[in-house]
C-alpha cells in the first residue's frame, strides 16, 4: 500500500492563492507579458479545403507602413521534422484544410498586421475535397490504436449469439456533433528568437510537452527552447498539445531576431486552428435477460480524423469497463476528411461515449421495466471486465444511491410524461460517470530551503484555471510537514523541473507525487531543521499498485428537466453530481471543477454544435453568438458532492483526478430526464426545442 | 471621414452632399460585422446629437429619439401599452449591448430577427425620417421592407420613432423564443397588444410575429377574429394555423421552418393567454 500523507492542509477549502492576482489583473496571461518592443502577427489562412497555392502576391501588404515582414512558404525559415503534419507549416504550397496557416504578416501594431493580411492575394489550384462524415462511407478504416494508446477494437465472447438469445435487446444509433473547446483565453503565443534560443510565452497546458514537441520541429535541442506559462485562461484539452500557431509564431520570430512576436488567435480562428471534438455516430446494441442482467454489449463508433494527421478519439473505451457482461465488442472506425485535425476536448472518449452508452442503458431499463438505478446496480462488475484486475475503489453503486437519496429519486414516477406543471412537462434522469486515473511518467520536483525560511518548491506544472497553484501548495505543505505560508511554489515554466502535461485529469496525481517524493527525500537528507540552501530533487516514483489495480473514478449524474409542452423549450432547474474520486485535495477548487464539468455537459446536451458546411469544409457558426454555449440563465441549481474516501492505491495523497469526470454522463442524464419528461427519446445531440416538439 | 456632429442639421447637410454612407448609433450590429477591418467608408456617428436623445411626449404621441438606447427604454416610466417594448429591451443581448444599442438602429439594421420590430408593429408606430429636403413619417410596416432592406433614402436620417397614444386600457406583452435562455438570436418572437373594454370585449388587437419571415408581420386575420371577443381565459385557443398564413419561415441552424410555424402559433396563443390572465388579475 502506498504511504499516505497525513492530511492537514489537504482537504482544506483554501481560497485560490492566485485569486487576488487574477481579479486585480496582475496575473499575466500569455499575451500580457510586458516585453520590450513587441511586434504583432496576423496569419494568412487558406481559403480552400484542399489543393495548393499557385501564386502569392504580397506586394501591397509589404508596401503598407508599419509592416515589418510578410512570411509565406517562399521565404519562411525551414523546419526540421515533418512527422507531425499539423506543425509542418509553410514548408510547401499544399493545403489540407480550409483555414490552414499559410503565412503571416508581422507588423508594428495588431491592426496593421490584420489589415495587411487582408491585402495579400493568394491564387489556388483547388482539388475536390471531402468533409462529410457518414456512417455508410465505404472508406472507413480501423486505426492502429485510439487515443492515447488503447486497442481500436475488442471482442470477447460471442455477442451475436448472445444478442440472438437475449430476452430483451436494444439496438439504437446515437450521434454527437462536432464541438469546440472555446476556453475564454484564446490560444496565444509570444515568440522571441535570440541567440539561437526560442522563448515562447504560451497559453498551454504543458510547458514541457510543448517544448518536447517543438524542439525537433525547429531542429533545436530541448534546452534551446523555453516555454513560459504561469497563468492560463482555460484549456479543456485544446491547449494540451502544441498547435500550428505555436510554430507560426516561432517561424516569425526567426525572421525578426530579438523582437517579441505576439500572436493571439481570434475567436473565429479557434474554430479551425485549435482542435475540436470529432462528431461521432455510435451504434449500441445491448442484450439482457428479463431481470436486466446484461448478456451482450456492442458499441461501434464511427468518427472522423483529418487526412493529413490522425487523431482517433477513444469513444468506446468506457464501455469496456462500465458494466458486467460475458459478451462484449467495441470498435472504432474513422473517416479521413479534408478538415482540421480533431484533438482532446474535456474527457475525450468518455464524454461522447458515455452519452451514447448511458442513454442506451436508460432505454434498456425501460425495456426491462426496471428503475434505471436498479439496472446499473444489477450490472455492476466486481472486477474490471477488461483486465480482470480488482478495482482500486469502484463506488459507482454508492454514488448512485447517495445521489438518489439527495435528489429525491423516490419521487420519480415510473412512467414518462407523467408530471405536468403549468404547461411544463417535468422529468428526472440519471446516468453514470467514469474517468480513468491516468499516471503520466516523468514529473520531477525540487525543494530548496531558502534564506527566508521558506521552502521553494519547483515543478513545471500548469494551472489552467483548475487550482494547481493552490492544491500543489497544500500538498507540499503536508509533505514537508510545514504550514502553507512556508511554501513558495514555482510552476508554469519549462526551465523548472520536468512536469507532465495537464491532461487526462492526471496533473495533481503526477505533480503531487513528485512533490511528495522530493519532500520525503529532502527530510531524509536534510532533516526537520535544514540549513538555508539545502536542496534536493526527486522524480515521481513508479506506483507498483498501478499494475495490480484497475483505477477509475466513478460518479452518478442526476438531472431534472422541464420541457415546455407548447414550444419544446428545455430548462434544467436542478442537477446533482455525486463523485467518487479519492481524496479531494481542495474542496473549494474541486467543487468548481465538478460543477464546471457538469455545466459543460449541460451545454453539450442542449446547445453545442459546430455546423460544418461540407461544401467549403468550414464551420459556419464560428463565433460565440451562433455557437451556443449555455448562458448563465440556462443554469439552475447545480450541485456537486463527493464520497468521503481515500484511494489507498493511487498516490500518497489518496486522490484521483477530477478535471474531467464532471462532464462525463451529464448530457446523458439530461437526455434521459428529457425522455422521462416527454416520452420522446432524443439520440442526437444537441437536444434543441424543435426535436421535442414532435 | 468619421463625422460626429452635435446638430441634426449638420448631419443632414453631410448626407445631402452624398457624404457618409453608414450611419452609426450604438454600433452593436456594425462593429461585430466589421471587427478587424479598417474603415473604408465614411461614417456618420449620431450619438452626439442632443436632439436625438430622450423619450418624451409630443402632439399626444410618445417620441423616442433615434439615439435612445435599449437600457433607457427598459428603465423609462412608460404607459402599460408599451410593456412589450420594455420586455424586448431586456432581451436584446446582455446589459452592455443594451447600454449601447438603440431601437432606431435595430430598425435600420432590419434583421428579420430584430426584436424591436414586432413591438413597434403592434404599437402602430411610425418612424420619422429627416433630410435636407424636409421630414416625413412612415409606418414601421412600410419602413421595414425585408431582410436588411428599409425605405430610408440615402440622404435621410431616422430622427425618432413615434408611438401613438393607445387607449388607457391597452396592455401589451412580448415573448421571445430562443435555443437558449438568454443572449440568443430569436427563433420566434411575438408582440401582442390588446385594448379591451371594462366588460372584457376586445376593441382592438394588434399581433405581430418576428423571425418567421423576411420582416416581422402583423396577423390581420387573427386580429379580425379577436375583435369583439372577450379577453378571458382560453382566448389562446382561438389562434389557428391559418391565421399565420402571412408568415414565411425558413430552415436555419436555429430551427426548422415547420418548427418555427408551430412554435409561432403556440407563442401567440401564450401571449394572448398572458394578457387575459393579467386582465383578470
Amino acid at each position: 500500500m502506498t504511504r499516505l500523507l497525513e492530511p492537514r492542509a489537504i482537504g482544506m477549502p483554501l481560497e485560490r492563492l492566485d485569486g487576488h492576482a487574477k481579479v486585480t489583473g496582475t496575473a499575466p496571461y500569455a499575451f500580457e507579458h510586458a516585453l520590450r518592443d513587441p511586434l504583432y502577427l496576423y496569419p494568412l489562412e487558406a481559403a480552400i479545403a484542399r489543393g495548393r497555392m499557385t501564386a502569392i502576391d504580397t506586394a501591397e501588404a509589404e508596401a503598407l507602413a508599419g509592416v515589418v515582414a510578410v512570411m509565406t512558404p517562399r521565404n519562411a525559415p525551414r523546419l526540421a521534422a515533418d512527422d507531425d503534419q499539423e506543425l509542418w507549416l509553410l514548408q510547401s504550397e499544399g493545403i489540407h484544410f480550409r483555414g490552414q496557416l499559410v503565412g503571416a504578416v508581422i507588423a508594428q501594431t495588431p491592426e496593421i498586421a490584420r489589415h495587411a493580411a487582408a491585402l495579400v492575394r493568394i491564387a489556388y489550384e483547388a482539388e475536390p475535397h471531402d468533409a462529410a462524415l457518414a456512417a455508410d462511407r465505404d472508406d472507413l478504416y480501423k486505426p492502429e490504436q485510439v487515443n492515447p494508446d488503447y486497442a481500436a477494437d475488442t471482442d470477447e465472447g460471442d455477442v451475436e449469439a448472445a444478442l440472438a438469445a437475449a430476452d430483451v435487446a436494444i439496438d439504437a444509433t446515437y450521434t454527437t456533433p462536432m464541438e469546440h473547446n472555446n476556453p475564454m483565453e484564446p490560444h496565444t503565443t509570444v515568440a522571441i528568437w535570440e541567440g539561437g534560443v526560442l522563448t515562447l510565452y504560451d497559453s498551454t497546458q504543458g510547458a514541457h510537452s510543448v517544448r518536447t514537441t517543438l524542439a525537433p520541429v525547429f531542429g533545436l535541442a530541448p534546452d534551446k527552447i523555453r516555454i513560459i506559462a504561469p497563468y492560463v485562461g482555460g484549456g479543456f484539452g485544446s491547449k494540451g498539445t502544441a498547435h500550428a500557431h505555436d510554430v507560426l509564431a516561432g517561424l516569425a520570430a526567426q525572421m525578426v531576431p530579438g523582437r517579441p512576436v505576439k500572436f493571439a488567435l481570434t475567436r473565429q480562428q479557434m474554430f479551425w486552428l485549435a482542435g475540436y471534438r470529432t462528431p461521432t455516430i455510435q451504434r449500441i446494441r445491448l442484450g439482457a435477460g428479463r431481470d436486466g442482467r446484461l448478456t451482450a454489449i456492442v458499441h461501434e463508433v464511427i468518427e472522423q480524423t483529418a487526412r493529413f494527421k490522425e487523431f482517433a478519439e477513444q469513444t468506446a473505451t468506457s464501455t469496456r469497463i462500465m458494466y458486467a457482461s460475458p459478451n462484449r465488442r467495441t470498435s472504432h472506425r474513422l473517416a479521413k476528411l479534408d478538415v482540421p485535425v480533431p484533438s482532446w476536448m474535456r474527457a475525450p472518449g468518455e464524454t461522447p461515449g458515455m452519452f451514447a452508452g448511458e442513454v442506451a442503458m436508460d432505454e434498456l431499463a425501460v425495456a426491462c421495466g426496471l428503475d434505471p438505478i436498479a439496472l446499473r446496480i444489477r450490472n455492476d462488475p466486481a472486477a474490471d471486465p477488461q483486465s480482470g484486475k480488482p478495482w482500486s475503489g469502484r463506488k459507482l453503486v454508492e454514488c448512485l444511491r447517495e445521489g438518489a437519496r439527495r435528489f429525491g429519486w423516490d419521487r420519480r414516477a415510473p412512467n414518462p410524461a407523467a408530471r405536468r406543471e403549468d404547461g411544463w412537462l417535468v422529468g428526472m434522469g440519471v446516468a453514470s460517470s467514469t474517468y480513468p486515473a491516468y499516471a503520466l511518467p516523468g514529473s520531477r520536483a525540487t525543494i530548496r530551503y531558502g534564506e527566508d525560511q521558506r521552502y521553494v518548491v519547483r515543478i513545471g506544472a500548469a494551472d489552467i484555471g483548475t487550482g494547481t497553484w493552490t492544491a500543489l501548495t497544500q500538498i507540499a505543505a503536508d509533505a514537508l510537514g510545514c504550514p502553507i505560508e512556508a511554501v513558495r511554489l514555482e510552476i508554469g515554466d519549462s526551465a523548472l523541473p520536468h512536469a507532465s502535461v495537464e491532461g487526462g485529469s492526471s496533473g495533481i496525481n503526477c505533480w503531487g507525487s513528485a512533490i511528495v517524493a522530493a519532500a520525503r527525500a529532502f527530510r531524509g537528507q536534510h532533516g526537520a531543521a535544514p540549513v538555508p540552501g539545502a536542496e534536493i530533487g526527486a522524480e515521481m516514483p513508479e506506483d507498483p499498485e498501478a499494475q495490480r489495480f484497475a483505477m477509475h473514478s466513478f460518479g452518478a449524474q442526476f438531472a431534472e428537466v422541464r420541457v415546455n409542452a407548447d414550444t419544446g423549450e428545455i430548462r434544467v432547474p436542478r442537477m446533482l453530481g455525486v463523485f467518487s474520486a479519492g481524496r479531494i485535495i481542495n474542496p473549494r477548487t474541486a467543487r468548481s471543477q465538478f460543477i464546471g464539468g457538469m455545466t459543460m455537459g449541460l451545454s453539450m446536451a442542449l446547445h453545442e454544435e459546430s455546423v460544418l458546411d461540407p461544401r467549403f469544409g468550414h464551420v459556419v457558426n464560428h463565433d460565440l453568438a451562433s455557437y451556443h454555449i449555455a448562458a448563465h440563465a440556462d443554469i439552475g441549481d447545480i450541485d456537486a458532492v463527493w464520497l468521503d474516501e481515500v484511494d489507498p492505491h493511487s498516490n500518497p495523497m489518496g486522490s484521483r483526478g477530477i478535471g474531467e469526470i464532471g462532464i462525463v454522463g451529464a448530457a446523458a442524464a439530461i437526455a434521459n430526464a428529457a425522455w422521462h419528461a416527454t416520452g420522446i427519446r432524443i439520440r442526437d445531440l444537441p437536444i434543441t426545442p424543435d426535436k421535442l416538439l414532435a | 471621414m468619421y463625422l460626429r456632429p452635435s446638430m441634426v442639421e449638420e448631419a443632414l447637410a453631410a448626407l445631402a452632399e452624398g457624404g457618409p454612407t453608414t450611419i452609426l448609433a450604438g454600433g452593436t450590429d456594425y462593429y461585430p460585422a466589421r471587427v478587424g477591418r479598417p474603415l473604408t467608408e465614411d461614417i456618420l456617428d449620431i450619438t452626439a446629437i442632443a436632439a436625438l436623445r430622450g423619450i418624451g411626449e409630443r402632439d399626444g404621441a410618445l417620441r423616442i429619439g433615434a439615439a435612445v438606447r435599449w437600457t433607457e427604454i427598459a428603465e423609462a416610466a412608460l404607459p402599460p401599452s408599451l410593456r412589450c417594448l420594455q420586455l424586448a429591451a431586456r432581451e436584446i443581448g446582455g446589459r452592455q449591448i443594451q447600454n449601447a444599442g438603440t431601437l432606431a438602429g435595430n430598425l435600420c439594421n432590419a434583421s428579420p430577427a430584430a426584436d424591436g420590430v414586432p413591438c413597434l408593429l403592434a404599437l402602430d408606430a411610425e418612424v420619422e425620417l429627416a433630410s435636407a429636403r424636409g421630414t416625413r413619417r412612415l409606418p414601421v410596416a412600410e419602413f421595414v421592407r425585408g431582410n436588411r432592406r428599409t425605405a430610408r433614402r440615402p440622404d435621410e436620417l431616422m430622427t425618432a420613432i413615434i408611438v401613438p397614444r393607445c387607449a388607457e386600457a391597452a396592455r401589451s406583452t412580448f415573448l421571445k423564443l430562443g435555443a437558449r435562455r438568454y443572449l440568443v438570436i430569436s427563433i420566434v418572437m411575438v408582440a401582442a397588444l390588446i385594448e379591451a373594454a371594462p366588460d372584457g370585449a376586445i376593441a382592438a388587437a394588434r399581433i405581430a410575429v418576428g423571425a418567421c419571415s423576411a420582416a416581422a408581420q402583423r396577423l390581420p386575420l387573427l386580429e379580425a377574429v379577436l375583435r369583439g371577443r372577450r379577453l378571458a381565459s382560453g382566448i389562446g385557443c382561438l389562434v389557428a394555423a391559418e391565421h399565420l398564413g402571412e408568415l414565411a419561415p425558413i430552415d436555419d441552424v436555429r430551427g426548422t421552418a415547420a418548427y418555427r410555424r408551430e412554435a409561432a402559433r403556440r407563442l401567440v396563443a401564450r401571449a394572448l393567454d398572458e394578457l387575459a390572465a393579467e386582465a383578470a388579475a
